[in-house]
């Protein structure tokens, strides 16, 4: 079932088409992730998702039903990229602040806090001020904040900047603690290895369009050219087979092959076999990501021209 | 609701709040008395040779005259001018006067006062004062009119006091004073407060706490909790010193009566009270302070939203905002002078000027210089007014609060102001 989904959404700006006809689901508990470059429209998306911004044209469906930016954010949490908190303000008083904005009440809204930064090892923070924090912690803190009311979606831009590996991982397990409790992750971000790790699903916006959505495994699949890497314990003679064609040939005695049309890994196999040599490994050569995004997006101006938009 | 407790609350507890609150009557004492005090301080006292050479001044009647007006100095002296002239300085004397022989009908006019050095203006005419007061006593010798004739020719004079017989208790001098305390009070409530919501605003904006926030609520509603939160501190800040006002009042009059000097104030500060009517004043200045600030504090709020972190850009934008407000201190000023004339009415039946001018003309009496009719027709303008500000502010608030980089034009906030949402 689907929590959210995304109609033909449009958003357009004086100088920009920000988000131009963008459509995606979101299933129930999945993690879901917005890839795109800087300026491809991932904010915009995401504001318009959490009731800031109404779209120019599309439908929301948020739960089954249209999204009513003024009921349903009780129900969604929002950390922005450009994220900020009073700096004058006590953290404890700051979190129970803007806990409160959301409807909880205070004693409810105590003891949740409490309960998190005991979890995340905050306890002691709750009489400091946010300005005595690092930007690590207050990355913490926002995070938190975001999470308290137990909302059935979050959102999540660009989560981990800015985060130590350790707090990273900290971060990371509360996000997949959350999944499996039912609640439904969006987050965007542009560092891939990240979205390798977590999301199950993901969508890839450029210059306001999708140009990419399916599961990490289906993508990957769909860019797959086909390359394994063999390794020997010596390199054998003869190479040339109708099966592959060699890629790369390496100095520790290893191969990297594309297997041609109409045959099977199996075949690649069962030449090597026969030369009298021992072969070590044999694995399949998936794109990463990485290369998955920057194939896509090579190619468009890596920021975006100003346009004039007769809409 | 929260934003206003949040508002309210953070600044509050604020030490400046604090600090302010009890330092600003205490400048504003000290600058009314300390200038004072100053300026009788450092007033120079002249000390001054006059010699007579037209033979109508006599040693007793400048020494009688010293004797009432110790402001400056003269001394008769019959030494020879020359002398004089040459050491006065040595002598121990700041300047000379030399009378020359005169028309005692006709007088002296430009009578050199000798000096080495350049004196202001006062010392020189508390010199010329002396001089003619001494110069009267003279005359009335000679016209044969003894010391009593003298004080009633001085002192029997007609003074004019203007009573309104719509309503007896006002008084023009009180009420002007009190115009203008209540006048410029409003006018710096705006201007410190109206430049707290901007910096306020502004402060959101570049903490980029305000798209958090606006994920939870309505900008519109962020703006106004806003602007309410700073309104109640300044209201609460106003309620302490009238406070305060109405303790020391109260401590002078149970100790006052020990000094005939405090119970004189006490006893001005008591007719004030009874020409004036208390209530409705304090009541109207709550009205109009509240009005005046949300009226301009939600302009100042829309600025606020527009800019960024730079502090020039804030200040050329609600540069044409400042300059109503000061305006209204302007058009005030010459309300003051004919409070019932059609710029006194104007000005303040008008939302940008009504609360400082209808502020500083409602001590005059209502229903004596303002009829109740102006009074209603004022309040309910501002209150359309501010409704009207705050609306088209909300919607530019609402486009600015999330937009970073450049600066937009007046021309820009215009088009967000009227695009529909």
């Amino acid at each position: 079932m689907n929590l959210l989904e995304a109609q033909h959404l449009k958003k357009y700006f004086a100088t920009q088409k920000a988000v131009d006809d963008i459509s995606f689901s979101v299933a129930q508990g999945s993690i879901f992730g917005l890839l795109g470059p800087n300026g491809a429209g991932k904010t915009t998306l995401l504001r318009m998702i959490t009731g800031i911004f109404y779209p120019d044209s599309g439908e929301i469906i948020f739960d089954g039903k249209k999204f009513d930016p003024l009921k349903d954010i009780e129900r969604i949490g929002y950390m922005p990229e450009e994220r900020g908190l009073y700096k004058k303000m006590k953290i404890g008083e700051q979190a129970l602040y803007l806990a409160q904005l959301k409807g909880l009440r205070k004693a409810e809204a105590t003891r949740l806090i409490k309960d998190w930064f005991t979890r995340l090892e905050m306890e002691s923070w709750w009489n400091k001020k946010v300005e005595d924090l690092s930007k690590g912690m207050s990355q913490k803190l926002q995070f938190v904040t975001t999470v308290l009311h137990n909302p059935k979606l979050i959102i999540l831009d660009e989560p981990f900047s800015g985060l130590d590996p350790v707090n990273s991982n900290l971060i990371r397990d509360e996000i997949f603690n959350l999944a499996k409790n039912g609640t439904t992750v969006i987050f965007s971000t542009h560092r891939m290895e990240q979205v390798e790790e977590i999301c199950n699903h993901i969508v890839l916006v450029n210059k306001g369009k999708k140009i990419l959505d399916g599961t990490v495994k289906e993508v990957k699949q769909n860019f797959k050219e086909n390359l394994f890497r063999i390794s020997f314990d010596a390199m054998p003679l003869n190479t040339n087979n109708d099966a592959f064609t060699i890629v790369k040939q390496n100095e520790d005695y290893s191969l990297v092959v594309k297997i041609n049309e109409g045959y099977s890994p199996n075949d690649i196999l069962r030449y090597f076999l026969q030369s009298n040599v021992n072969i070590f490994s044999f694995n399949e050569i998936l794109p990463s990501l990485n290369e998955i995004f920057i194939h896509l997006v090579e190619g468009t101006p890596a920021t975006r021209q100003f346009q004039n938009v007769t809409a | 609701m929260l934003v206003i407790g949040r508002e309210y609350i953070t600044r509050v507890r604020k030490r400046t709040f604090i600090i302010s609150t009890i330092l600003f009557p205490l400048l504003y004492l000290g600058l009314i008395f300390g200038t004072g005090y100053i300026a009788g301080k450092t007033s120079r006292k002249l000390h001054v040779a006059l010699i007579d050479s037209s033979g109508f001044f006599n040693k007793a009647v400048v020494a009688q005259a010293n004797q009432q007006d110790s402001s400056s100095y003269l001394e008769y002296v019959t030494i020879h001018p020359d002398t004089v002239k040459k050491n006065y300085l040595s002598l121990g004397y700041d300047a000379y006067i030399i009378i020359p022989p005169i028309n005692w009908e006709e007088g002296a006019k430009n009578l050199p006062l000798k000096t080495d050095k350049t004196y202001g203006v006062a010392p020189v005419m508390q010199v010329e004062g002396k001089l003619n007061a001494i110069w009267s006593r003279i005359k009335s010798e000679k016209l044969g009119i003894d010391e009593n004739k003298r004080q009633i020719l001085i002192q029997s004079k007609i003074t004019v006091d203007a009573r309104n017989i719509n309503d007896e208790k006002s008084n023009a001098k009180i009420a002007s004073g009190i115009g203008y305390a209540c006048g410029f009070l409003i006018y710096f409530i705006m201007l410190i407060y109206g430049s707290q919501v901007m910096m306020g605003v502004m402060e959101e904006k570049t903490n980029r706490i305000a798209e958090v926030v606006i994920s939870s609520i309505r900008p519109f509603q962020l703006m106004l909790g806003k602007i309410i939160g700073i309104g109640l501190v300044a209201l609460t800040q106003f309620a302490l010193w009238i406070a305060f006002i109405f303790l020391i009042y109260n401590i002078t009059k149970a100790s006052g009566t020990a000094s005939s000097n405090i119970s004189g104030l006490v006893g001005s500060v008591q007719t004030v009270f009874t020409s004036i009517n208390v209530p409705l004043i304090i009541f109207c200045f709550a009205f109009y302070l509240l009005g005046g600030f949300f009226f301009y504090s939600s302009l100042y709020a829309a600025i606020g939203s527009a800019v960024n972190e730079d502090m020039r850009e804030a200040q050329s934008l609600s540069f044409p905002v400042t300059m109503l407000v000061i305006f209204s201190i302007v058009l005030m000023t010459s309300a003051m002078a004919d409070p019932t004339g059609p710029l006194a009415f104007w000005a303040s039946i008008i939302p940008f000027s009504s609360p400082i001018v209808m502020m500083a003309r409602i001590p005059f009496g209502v229903p004596g210089t303002v009829p109740w009719w102006q009074l209603g027709l004022s309040m309910a303008l501002l209150v359309l007014g501010f409704i009207l500000t705050t609306w088209f502010a909300g919607k530019i608030y609402r486009t600015g609060i999330l937009m970073y980089g450049k600066k937009p034009t007046w021309k820009e906030m215009m088009k967000w102001a009227f695009r529909k949402s």
